[in-house]
Order: structure tokens, then sequence, then C-alpha cells
């Protein structure tokens, strides 16, 4: 799950305009010739085209078609592809997967994300270090997440387990058990991100003007009042925000589940996109993981354009 | 996904004057010196790289590889690149799995693959229809010394497709047991000689897991397979086979399986593994760890851990995977060398690529240290291997050698093994009967074989 950098995170906002809108200066836009700026796009634009526009035309070509990885003709095979998919019982729990994953770790993400970052702004003792270690975990890599959490979910060894048989429990097949192997890969998703969306609140947060949250304090509102009427409504749009990154990345969940389980227990965590993975690279169908894919593109599109919706008319 | 986003109105800073900054002429001046700097070093770059005596560039090799496996192989390249006649290889190491196999794929249906890869023997059978393989020249090969008749009929059997050779093997590398031999000499399952006795029986697998469990005070035989995408499957295919079933993926389906048995040997897994004598839940790494630190007296595994086990300092014995059921049989797969497709090939290239394939399986002596048995079987001849131990306890594992059926989608990290593992792996965790699990194994390879195929 690469969460991508936060979106308008940069733009500048308040800067001084003394440029195209400013009425005193109609010379330096006619020295402008059109055109002029392309050069600087151009290097972008070609990096655009050829890695994303390209792929995605072509990769929609390929959907209608029997690519193989290995060498044989490739023929247009029409809508098989796609009806295929539609009857393929691994498609639907792959895609139930995904939904499910989507479902448990967007909640936790948003709502411990929100704690941490309200009790850190609370004026927590050592500040310094309860955001260092919120935030660490997000730093480091895939690989080293899953294989600290293999090893503390280990059935044997793991501390997870030696915890509960200390406590007299029974031990947990923490990634073997397909009631609650999914748990377990959400809780490791959670650890490791979290951070990210913390830090995302804690900025919204700092920079909340204190007046409101004096004035109500004057006018005698306890400290729940003033979080639930004040504080949380102002922080309306970080959490729009959060919410529709934290969804679109859980949405695209694939690498520490594929380290974990590889799916497993019996296909109980295998998100979408690795069964596109095991269809078209290690099963050689790349024609029909391409349509599964595809599938899986629409579905995405759907969810933001509801969510935008959504959050719009809350607005 | 950023356009889903309302806009903020963004102001615009002054555009930059003419007079300070980057000018257009700046631009190009420093672009001429880059492209320029890039000529330069073009040629210079092609002087740095080592080129063998006959003046072609170097042989390029692909394997997959790494840690104590991976250093053999440079030592055996190493080897084969000593002398006048010696050759300039150029080795690259890829990381064992899915991944390789997609890349492999990938190189040979560009026709620009490297002249040599290394291909387990199971997955022929999805390479060479696809024309992801060219064929070897055995008159070439025989030039250089090699011949069908130094390979095993089991292994090389498998190296064909449509009668003609794709693969020459160089190892055969069968999933095995490993024992503490202390701790198997207190259970009295050694014979006079001091090698693990034949068993003969399920029960008397069963009853020596037992006296193991005893003889440790700990757990009998240790069998990792928890999320694991091969183990189980390892296991499974070597008994099944053991019953005289056999298991075979037509094209088009449905999948020849004889149930009874399966189900046999999935209930004696089951029996096995049932978390008394032994932790049935331990993953791949969990089973090493608790065999090297003396948890287990026996672990059931790939020889290739031999490296790894021998560092933890157990007493440590070998032996071919017990036979329990009506005939013996070890299930194994076999790293073999291919010539990946390429376009329009150098004959030349092509001849130093047989000499070089028909060098290296001649080192396998050195290969064997890592605990693989040599395909090459003079090698097997020699007295330095006899001298091998643990190794040479196993060496008779390649003549019971039963590899995956054939077919596109099945061998070594690939997602038919996957799909078996997980219903065995419920089984053994008792979330499922063994009935049922084996009921979902052939729905599997149904599914799989009702795909259409994408190499033929």
């Amino acid at each position: 799950m690469t969460t991508t950098a936060p979106i308008g995170a940069g733009v500048p906002a308040g800067t001084p305009s003394p440029g195209a809108d400013s009425p005193g200066t109609p010379g330096r836009i006619r020295r402008t010739r059109p055109g002029n700026g392309l050069l600087f796009v151009l290097p972008f634009l070609t990096v655009f085209a050829l890695f994303l526009v390209w792929p995605v035309v072509h990769g929609l070509w390929m959907s209608f078609t029997d690519t193989s990885l290995a060498l044989r003709d490739t023929s247009f095979v029409g809508f098989d592809n796609y009806t295929e998919a539609f009857g393929d019982p691994d498609v639907w729990s792959s895609l139930g997967n995904t939904a499910l994953f989507t479902a448990l770790s967007s909640v936790p993400l948003v709502l411990v994300a929100l704690a941490m970052a309200l009790l850190v702004h609370s004026g927590l003792a050592g500040q310094w270090v309860w955001r260092l270690a919120f935030f660490a975990p997000y730093l480091l890599p895939v690989t080293v997440v899953t294989l600290i959490w293999t090893w503390l979910y280990q059935p044997d060894l793991g501390l997870g387990n030696q915890l509960l048989g200390r406590l007299g429990l029974e031990p947990v097949g923490w990634l073997a058990d397909e009631a609650v192997a999914m748990w377990s890969v959400t809780a490791v998703t959670v650890w490791w991100t979290v951070g990210f969306n913390f830090l995302l609140y804690l900025a919204a947060l700092q920079s909340l003007p204190t007046t409101y949250d004096e004035a109500a304090a004057l006018d005698g509102a306890g400290a729940w009042r003033r979080l639930w009427s004040v504080t949380l409504p102002q922080l309306r749009r970080t959490t729009v925000l959060v919410a529709m990154l934290q969804v679109l990345a859980s949405l695209k969940v694939f690498d520490q589940i594929y380290i974990l389980t590889k799916g497993g227990p019996n296909g109980s965590t295998r998100p979408v996109l690795e069964y596109v993975y095991d269809v078209g690279f290690t099963g050689y169908r790349l024609g029909y993981a391409s349509a599964v894919s595809y599938l899986f593109f629409a579905l995405v599109i759907i969810v933001s354009i509801a969510q935008l919706r959504f959050f719009r008319k809350e607005g | 996904m950023s356009s889903s986003f309302p806009a903020r109105p963004v102001r615009h800073a002054p555009a930059p004057g003419p007079a300070h900054g980057v000018t257009r002429r700046g631009i190009l001046r420093s672009g001429l010196a880059g492209a320029g700097a890039l000529l330069a070093t073009g040629p210079l770059a092609g002087c740095a790289s080592p080129a063998s005596a006959s003046g072609a560039s170097d042989l390029s090799v692909w394997d997959l590889f790494q840690g104590g496996d991976g250093m053999l192989m440079d030592e055996m390249i190493d080897a084969v690149s000593a002398g006048p006649d010696g050759f300039s290889v150029d080795r690259t190491i890829l990381d064992w799995g899915p991944s390789y196999y997609t890349k492999l794929a990938m190189s040979a249906a560009g026709g620009r693959a490297s002249d040599v890869a290394v291909l387990h023997l199971s997955r022929l059978a999805g390479y060479a229809p696809g024309g992801l393989l060219d064929p070897f020249d055995l008159g070439l090969l025989a030039e250089f010394g090699v011949a069908e008749e130094d390979f095993t009929p089991a292994v090389w059997s498998r190296t064909q497709h449509a009668g003609t050779v794709y693969a020459i093997p160089l190892d055969v590398h069968p999933f095995i047991v490993f024992y503490d031999t202390e701790a198997a000499d207190k259970a009295g399952l050694l014979d006079p000689d001091g090698a693990l006795a034949p068993m003969g029986s399920p029960e008397a697998l069963l009853d020596a897991g037992k006296a193991l469990a005893d003889a440790t005070g700990q757990a009998g035989i240790l069998f990792g397979h928890v999320t694991d995408t091969a183990q189980n499957w390892r296991q499974f295919a070597a008994l099944y086979a053991q019953t005289g079933a056999s298991f075979t993926l037509p094209d088009g389906g449905p999948p020849q399986i004889d149930v009874d048995a399966a189900v046999r040997v999935v209930d004696f897994m089951q029996q096995l593994f049932d978390g008394r004598t032994n932790p049935n839940n331990l993953d791949y790494n969990g089973a090493i760890a608790n065999f090297a630190g003396g948890r287990g007296g026996m672990v059931m595994l790939g020889e290739w851990e031999l490296p790894t086990l021998k560092k933890s300092g157990v007493p440590l014995g070998a032996a071919p995977f017990p036979q329990v059921f009506e005939r013996p049989a070890v299930y194994t797969d076999s790293h073999s060398f291919v010539l990946p497709h390429q376009k329009n090939p150098d004959p030349d290239r092509r001849r130093e690529a047989h000499r070089y394939i028909a060098q290296i399986v001649k080192q396998s002596l050195t290969w064997a240290s890592a605990g693989h048995i040599p395909a090459y079987q003079p090698v097997l001849a020699e007295p330095e291997y006899a001298a091998l131990k643990p190794q040479s306890s196993y060496a008779d594992a390649g003549e019971v050698a039963v590899l995956d059926p054939p077919n596109w989608f099945v061998g070594a990290g690939s997602n038919f093994q996957n799909r078996m593992c997980q219903p065995l792996q419920a089984a053994l965790l008792g979330n499922t009967s063994a009935e049922k699990a084996v009921r979902q194994m052939v729905r599997e390879a149904d599914s799989l074989l009702r795909q259409p195929n994408p190499v033929a």
C-alpha cells in the first residue's frame, strides 16, 4: 500500500500576485508567445504519455485479446475475458476480500490517527517522542514490516502466542486461521501506515485558529464539548481528505498481504490485485488479467465518485 | 486521483523575467555538453567490459541461486572460467519464485534472453510448448562429453517436449527427512550402520514420531507448512506417489486423481501432524528454527536446507523421504539448464552455451556439497561423492524421483502448487476433513485445467 503524497500540500496559498491578474502590467502578457511553456512541460508530457496514457490504452486493448506471456499469436476475443471474469468465483471472492480489507482498515486508520493527533496536540509531555513513535513505522519498507510481523505472528515461537500462553490462553492461528488472518493483516497495516494520517491530522490541528476554542472555553464549554462542537467540525476538510486517500490506498492493497499470507489461508486474504498478478504473471494470461484489472478500475472510479458526491452533499 | 479534489484557486507567482535565471541558450549549451559527455563515455565503457578471448562479449547466464547455493555456483563458474579455454561469464542472479519465472518468460518472449538460464524441470511444460525455449543440439553436447546415458531415466524423461530435448539437468533436489542422530538412536530408529531404518508402513512412521517425541522430550516430527505455497504439496505428492496411484492433468480436464488414495494420504498426514507429538501449525522458518534448536527429532524439508542445518550443531542424519505406502517414491524437482528463446541466435555463442553447460554439469561435486544430488551420474560414482555425508545417504532418491504432473500451470513457484497447498493446510490445521480437502484439490485442478491454455 504505497500511500500517495497529500494532494494540495505544497500549493502556495498566500503568494502575492502581481502577475497575470494584475492590471498594471499588460506588456508581460503580450510578450509571452503561445506554446512557449510547452517546452517546459514536454518532458513531463512525454513521460506521462509513455508510462501512463499508453499503458492504460494498451491494457484496455489487451483485455479484449488472449495475450499471453509466452510466445504465441494474439487474437481478438471480444468480451470473452469479461464474460469469464464475471463467472469466475475467484474474481468475486478476491473483490470481496479487497472490500473487506478496505472496510476493516479504513475506519481505524482514520479514527486512530485522529485520536493520536488529538493526544499529541493536547499537550502531552515529550511531544517529539510521541510524534516519532507514531510516525516511525510508516518509514519502514514493506519487507521489514512483514518480516517483523511474520515472527510476531509465528504460530509456535511468536510473541503473540507466547503472550497468550502466559495468560493461559489457547494459541491463535494469526495467519493460518481463515477467520483471523484478515484481521491480522489489517492490524499490521494499521500499525504500519497510521502515522501518515496522524501527521495530516496533526498538521491540521496545529493550523487551527485558537480563538474559537478560547471563546467556547470562556462561555463555559468543557473539553469534550469543545472537541465535539469546535475542533472536530473544523477538521472536516482534513477528515474528508484522509478518508478519501485511505479508501483508495486500502483498495490498492497488495504487497503486505502477498508477503504475509500469499493470499491464504484458502484464499481468505487474497485481494483482487493479487489475483490479477497470479493469473497475469505466474499464470501467463495477460489478456484475462487485464480484463479483471479493468473491472477493478471501473469499481475504483465508481467508489471515488460516490465518495466525492457523498462528501460534497454533506458539505 | 488528483482531479477528484476541488481545485483550490491558485494565484500566479510572478513570471521570471528574461534577465535572470535560466536562458534558452544556457539550456541548449548545457544540453549539448551533456550529450557530449554521454557520447564520450560510451566507447570508454565499452573498453572497460572484459571481453572473452574470442572477442565476443560475455556469455550471459541467468539463475536463481542465492545464499550458499549462489556462492557454490560462483565457485563452479570460477572453475570453468580458468585457463585458456575458460569462459567469460556475465551472471545475473534473480529472486527465486514467481518473479524469476515471470522475468524469464518475458525475456524469452522478447527474443533477447540470456544465452543460458536455469529452470526447474517441473516448469518445462509451461515453457517449451510456448516457444520460450530453444532446443538443445545433442550432437554438440556429446562433442563436449555429455550425453543422455549420463542421467537417470526418471529425470531425463522430463527434459523433453514433443521428442525434443529442451533442458539439461544439473541436479535432483528431493524432499527428504533430516533427523537428530542422537534422538533417533534413543528412539531405536537406527539400523546397525547408524542410518535411519526403513519404515514400511504408515503406522511405523506414526510410531517413530511418538518415539522421537519421547526421546527429545519435545516434538517428534516437525513440518513447516503454514502460509507456505509448496511444502504441503511436496509432502502430499511424495506420499500419493507411494500409493501407486497416478495424478494426471490432461488438457481441458477433468483431472485424473484417485480420490480414495488421495484421501488416504491426507488422512495419514492429519494423523502424523495432529498437534500431539508435534506442533502442527508451524511455518517453514518455524520448523527449521525448532529443529535447529533441538526441539524436534526429525524434520521434513528439501535437501537444500542442509547447509543451514549443518550450522545448527544438531548431530545430523538425512534419509530419503520414508516409504510408508506400497512403493518407494520421493517428490523431487530438478534445476536444469535451458536455452531461453533468442530471435537471432549467433551460432558461435550457441556452441559456447552448449560447451559451458557441459563444463558446469561436470563440476557437480562442488554443487553436491550444498546437499543437491548431481544429475550428472559420473559424478555420483566418484569416491569423493561417497565421502560426502549425509549427502550420499539419500543419493538413491533420484531413482524414484516423482516430479509434478506436467502441464503449463504446474511446477516450482506456480499457482498450482499454491492452490493445492491451501486445502491441505486447512486439513492439517484441523479446519476441514480429508475428504473435503481432496474434493477442493480436485475442484481447483479442474478450474485450472478449464482455463484457455496460454502457451499452446
